[in-house]
């Protein structure tokens, strides 16, 4: 006798209805655990790679284009780079990093006018302030940002800002030192102390103890 | 159960005496082993860069090898004529596609040991540390190329190899793309071809579930609550696949 087969495409085919069920859930977990990824499409062979789902090895070869011509000091070339590697993997830190480094530090090195070199130093700020949006529950990049304000711009209530934001999320002490650094040039004396006393049981005890010192006699320590 | 682990285990023997699969598995760990041409950049970039390309060169090869292999399985059987003999014997063509598959299963995970191995220690050579992280984003690498199998194996059922070639090809760059077509159907007025799109979605494999190494590399954490959802999607999609071979390969002519 002749064996019924469509009962096995029947529950093939019931089967895709748990399986959307199964990827609703995929869908809001990948929302819920920051794992979700735009589109995005682009010319030549980064494009291909993107295609096939290797967008890491994609911005991998951009990357390599960046280094190029980094030590070929060739700056300009290097910023559209930046903005499409950051656009294929807006989580790689490194990338915006020094991609933020390199407008406001190395580009307006280049150039001639103090517009031009304002001009790079706010891009460089900006880029960073992208990145910030894209890894805003990392130190990373509120410190970076931070940093430029402070040691680029020397627009200290703007530090502050971010700097106190890079001391929410764990990372290494010496965000807390250039925070500390920030509001004594800011004129919050008391908050820069109230900083220090929080690196007397880390390896910045000697630099904190100093700086407590010199702040209570002197009212200044940070030359 | 006993003649789908002896079709499995002629499958594993069939696809060794052939070269492609070595030739395979070679040209990865030469292009896994091609990551130290990025010696010239800092720490921190060649982490990156060994990471990626060894975890793209792993998924890539390994979907080579589960496709053809899955293509030959079938394929060689009939051309050959050796199927004949196989069904005339107490097999049944369930048993068939099962032990095909059994047999690509262990096909895979030979390979992907190999390369896992060489991999981590590559890494390990390299002093980047190895963490739980590696060992999720590879485990996922080997669920879709489990799913990849399968689905070429049904296609073998009842398409000829070069439209299972390109088919399967097809459906492993679309597999990638169908979460952005979700960003589409979400913007979709239309009730009619909102709903046909939904129907794609759930249909067609969608392998980007499996990608979570452009997350790894840049350091986000994958909880294990994602990984174990996205093995169940893997899991029920390659029984759907199967089911489909084993109707397919039941109503074929032989």
């Amino acid at each position: 006798m002749k064996q019924k087969i469509w009962p096995i495409l029947l529950i093939a085919i019931l089967l895709f209805i748990p399986l959307g069920f199964i990827q609703n859930q995929i869908n809001y977990e990948t929302v819920a655990d920051n794992l979700q990824t735009n589109l995005v499409l682009m010319p030549g062979e980064a494009g291909d790679m993107v295609l096939a789902g290797f967008k890491g090895i994609a911005a991998d070869l951009l990357w390599i284009n960046v280094e190029n011509y980094w030590h070929r000091g060739e700056h300009f070339k290097m910023i559209p780079l930046f903005y499409m590697v950051t656009l294929l993997q807006p989580h790689w830190i490194l990338a915006w990093s020094l991609g933020g480094w390199h407008m406001a530090y190395n580009v307006p090195a280049g150039v001639k006018n103090i517009q031009g070199k304002y001009y790079w130093y706010q891009q460089g700020i900006q880029f960073l302030k992208k990145g910030v949006s894209y890894n805003s529950s990392r130190y990373d990049l509120y410190f970076e940002t931070g940093w430029t304000y402070y040691n680029k711009g020397e627009d200290y209530s703007n530090a502050v800002k971010y700097l106190k934001q890079a001391v929410i999320y764990p990372g290494p002490d010496y965000v807390k030192d250039v925070l500390a650094h920030a509001y004594e040039k800011d004129g919050h004396i008391n908050q820069a102390i109230k900083e220090w006393k929080k690196l007397l049981h880390t390896d910045f005890k000697g630099v904190a103890k100093r700086m407590i010192y010199d702040l209570n006699t002197r009212g200044w320590a940070t030359p | 159960m006993k003649k789908t682990w002896i079709l499995a285990w002629n499958t594993v023997r069939e696809s060794f005496r052939k070269k492609t699969t070595y030739i395979i598995i070679l040209f990865a760990l030469i292009m896994i082993a091609a990551s130290e041409f990025f010696a010239f950049l800092s720490a921190q970039e060649q982490t990156k860069m060994i990471m990626d390309t060894s975890f793209a060169v792993i998924e890539f090869f390994g979907f080579l090898l589960a496709m053809f292999g899955s293509i030959t399985a079938v394929s060689s059987e009939i051309e050959k004529r050796t199927i004949y003999t196989l069904l005339t014997k107490p097999i049944t063509r369930t048993n068939f596609i099962l032990g095909k598959y059994l047999g690509m299963f262990f096909i895979l995970l030979i390979n992907f040991v190999i390369m896992t191995i060489f991999f981590l220690l590559l890494i390990h050579f390299k002093k980047i540390p190895i963490n739980i992280a590696i060992f999720k984003t590879l485990f996922l690498i080997f669920m879709e190329l489990l799913v990849i199998a399968s689905i070429s194996l049904a296609l073998a059922t009842f398409t000829s190899d070069a439209f299972n070639i390109i088919a399967s090809c097809f459906l492993y760059i679309i597999g990638h793309l169908t979460s952005y077509g979700r960003q589409v159907i979400e913007m979709t007025k239309n009730i009619v071809i909102k709903g046909l799109a939904d129907m794609m979605y759930t249909i067609l494999p969608n392998y980007q579930n499996f990608s979570i190494r452009d997350k790894v590399v840049v350091g986000i954490p994958v909880p294990w609550q994602y990984v174990l959802i996205v093995t169940g999607y893997g899991i029920m999609y390659i029984v759907i696949a199967l089911l489909i071979g084993i109707y397919f390969f039941r109503t074929r002519e032989i």
